[in-house]
């Protein structure tokens, strides 16, 4: 054999002789993890924004005052992060950051480009794996990459997109969450949170946590509909920091299937032009559209 | 004296070295032993009591003087659950990529256990072995000094595959060292060479944790069948696209086939991906992963441009994880007919991660099932059609298994007519 690795195998195999090379050079598959990457990062999208009044924040809150109502605490993070004003003056938004997937030794360059109403493009170069798109584009919420080539949503998958894609959907979110309930507050790495249910219009439910204290989202979970399946998801956001009068959330770590991600954000620039061709639909996905049924 | 001084320093500094290096020993037993516990998709790993598990092999971990004594311990405690993609690497594999081509030397011959024999099934072109005559059909009796018979029976408790790369080793060294080898030809007569080992075939190719893999796609046409042989699912962007190039030029093709034949897979991906080329119906899949607490579907991704014809899909014992899952599905969907042996049975989802002591762990996450309801994991793909090589027939110039996948594509286009 001209090549001496391949797939890996178990320590008993291996040891079983010592003629056996010493290393025997795995293949990972992790399959339906590497092809749905790029929908788990749309969970990843930071939300928060930017804090100047924190009116509302001191334990006494939390002891001394009824529970807020869940559209209260939605509410209080928009202020929390920067007030309505602040998000609504700008007009597209280009982010940059880096996506970890360290079980793998994977690091991507991710960009995010949006811009109202829901115009979408995600953007990640994966070493090995090359370019992986999402977007939405006029209501079309698709994913185009070389390893599972291109793909228009549907179902579930399309209605998170579509609701993700939002421009400034943090401040309208009553366009696209029909209940949010309080359920209680619960410690969350030892910080009081709201723990707000979220029933979308179109969509799963999803479970916020806001420190009582800051207001701020600390913590999310839902079950991601994706094309391999249903993956229950846990976020984290952390490192909190302006950016053009909003407060985003510098890492959100994510733990789905049993595997951890993260996304750090580098930069945001706000109201830059954005061409109209990042949002176009790829010929791909125009074929697929095309193809008779 | 100043030599004395720093000798004393030096041995002083070893000394310090040894505490912090048995912590990170055992830290890294620690680690693995938690991941399994956290991580394997089963809550209790194989059936097993995790926790009693790790009481019998931590005293042994503690006692291990040596990073190479504790990875001999969380091997035999990995050995436990029986399975395959659970292992220990070395930190030398994760070695830069000039270090590691310059250990992966190829003298260009591919061999295979045919009958008890170690037998060359192919030669690489431009390789040393090309050069200096050797052919497929060749008996090799020995190599750098070894007996190979001794050798087969000394790995026949093994697996097919891994008894293969086993006795592929000794065919294996430094880039630019050169090893001595006995063939017997096809005339009966003893033939010694001296094979230098050269880059080996491809592309040097990295993909995350992964050691550098050398990749190579042949892609052609042979008379109006499309045919494709890559030897691992990495380098995703030029395989998947040469791929899709074959599936563009095969609009009036007779057939497909796809050779998995030595593939040891990759990132299970691409199975899908390349499925997607031959599916036209949405909601597919492959077969299923089942993890703790998801179950992923192989979903197939039919693809705007299609090859609508016969497939025909070549395996061996040395055919793994994704190629098993590629092919174990598409069987299973009736989309394609299997030729060749039965696959290495080795298809469980993995990753790799770094133990604080530097060494590589790799572990499965899910358990798979096949569409078919079957787990590929310590059965295989079963052929449609099975086809051993044989000494024979190599040695006359044919290769059993693609005449007969060739022959099965020509029967279909003349039933079509």
């Amino acid at each position: 054999m001209k090549s001496s690795s391949g797939t890996g195998f178990s320590a008993q195999d291996a040891t079983a002789s010592k003629r056996v090379p010493e290393t025997l050079p795995p293949r990972p598959l992790c399959a339906g993890l590497l092809e749905s990457l790029s929908l788990l990062y749309e969970r990843l999208k930071p939300v928060p924004r930017f804090a100047l009044l924190f009116a509302l924040t001191s334990a006494a809150f939390a002891q001394n005052t009824p529970l807020p109502t869940g559209e209260a605490v939605l509410d209080r993070f928009v202020e929390a992060t920067g007030g309505k004003d602040a998000y609504l003056k700008h007009t597209s938004e280009i982010q940059t950051g880096t996506l970890d997937y360290p079980a793998l030794g994977v690091k991507a360059p991710v960009t995010r480009y949006s811009a109202p109403p829901d115009q979408y493009l995600l953007s990640m170069e994966m070493p090995g794996v090359g370019k992986v798109d999402t977007g939405v584009s006029n209501g079309i919420a698709w994913s185009n990459s070389a390893i599972a080539g291109p793909r228009v949503l549907e179902g579930q998958e399309k209605a998170l997109a579509l609701r993700e894609a939002k421009f400034n959907g943090v401040v309208n979110w009553r366009q696209t969450i029909a209940k949010a309930e309080n359920k209680g507050i619960e410690p969350v790495d030892g910080d009081d949170c709201y723990r707000i249910v979220l029933t979308p219009k179109e969509g799963r439910e999803e479970t916020r946590y806001f420190s009582v204290k800051s207001g701020l989202l600390v913590k999310a979970s839902t079950i991601a509909a994706t094309q391999v399946g249903d993956i229950p998801v846990e976020m984290r956001y952390t490192g909190y920091k302006q950016f053009n009068g909003v407060l985003f959330p510098v890492t959100v770590t994510q733990v789905a299937a049993g595997q951890e991600f993260s996304v750090t954000i580098q930069n945001i620039e706000n109201d830059k032009p954005i061409p109209a061709e990042k949002f176009a639909l790829p010929a791909d996905i125009k074929a697929l559209l095309n193809k008779p049924k | 004296m100043r030599v004395v001084a720093l000798t004393l320093l030096a041995i002083l500094a070893q000394a310090q070295q040894i505490p912090q290096e048995r912590q990170l020993n055992l830290d890294s037993f620690e680690k693995v032993w938690i991941t399994i516990r956290d991580k394997h998709w089963q809550k209790d790993p194989a059936g097993l009591d995790w926790q009693k598990i790790h009481d019998e092999y931590r005293p042994q971990a503690e006692k291990a003087k040596t990073i190479d004594e504790t990875r001999v311990v969380i091997r035999a405690m990995l050995g436990r659950l029986k399975e395959t993609h659970f292992a220990i690497l070395p930190s030398r594999v994760y070695t830069n990529v000039e270090e590691s081509s310059a250990g992966s030397g190829s003298t260009g011959i591919e061999l295979r256990i045919l009958d008890g024999e170690a037998i060359v099934v192919s030669v690489d072109p431009h390789s040393s072995a090309e050069e200096l005559g050797v052919k497929a059909g060749w008996k090799i009796q020995n190599a750098k000094g070894e007996n190979i018979a001794d050798a087969i029976k000394s790995v026949s408790n093994l697996t097919e595959l891994m008894a293969t790369r086993a006795i592929a080793n000794n065919l294996s060294g430094p880039i630019g060292s050169s090893i001595k080898a006995t063939f017997l030809d096809g005339a009966g007569k003893s033939q010694e060479r001296a094979l230098d080992l050269r880059e080996p075939r491809g592309r040097l190719t990295t993909f995350g944790n992964l050691p550098p893999t050398y990749v190579w796609v042949d892609s052609r046409h042979i008379q109006n069948t499309g045919y494709i042989r890559f030897n691992e699912f990495l380098d995703l962007v030029r395989v998947m696209n040469t791929f899709s190039d074959l599936i563009k030029s095969c609009e009036h093709c007779d057939g497909l086939i796809i050779d998995l034949r030595g593939n040891p897979g990759g990132i299970g991906g691409m199975a899908m991906g390349m499925a997607g080329f031959l599916i036209d119906k949405p909601n597919q899949r492959l077969g299923t992963t089942y993890l703790r607490d998801a179950t992923l579907n192989f979903v197939i991704n039919p693809r705007p441009n299609q090859f609508s014809g016969p497939v025909a899909i070549l395996v061996d014992s040395s055919s793994a994880s994704t190629s098993e899952i590629f092919a174990g599905g598409l069987k299973d969907l009736g989309r394609a007919r299997i030729f060749g042996t039965r696959t290495a049975a080795a298809a469980l989802p993995s990753v790799i991660e770094r133990l604080p002591n530097g060494d590589g762990f790799q572990y499965a996450i899910a358990n798979y099932i096949s569409e078919g309801g079957k787990a590929l994991e310590g059965l295989g793909v079963e052929p449609d059609e099975t086809v051993k090589l044989t000494r024979e027939s190599l040695l006359a110039g044919h290769d059993a298994v693609l005449d007969a996948a060739l022959n099965w594509i020509q029967k279909k286009g003349n039933q079509k007519q």
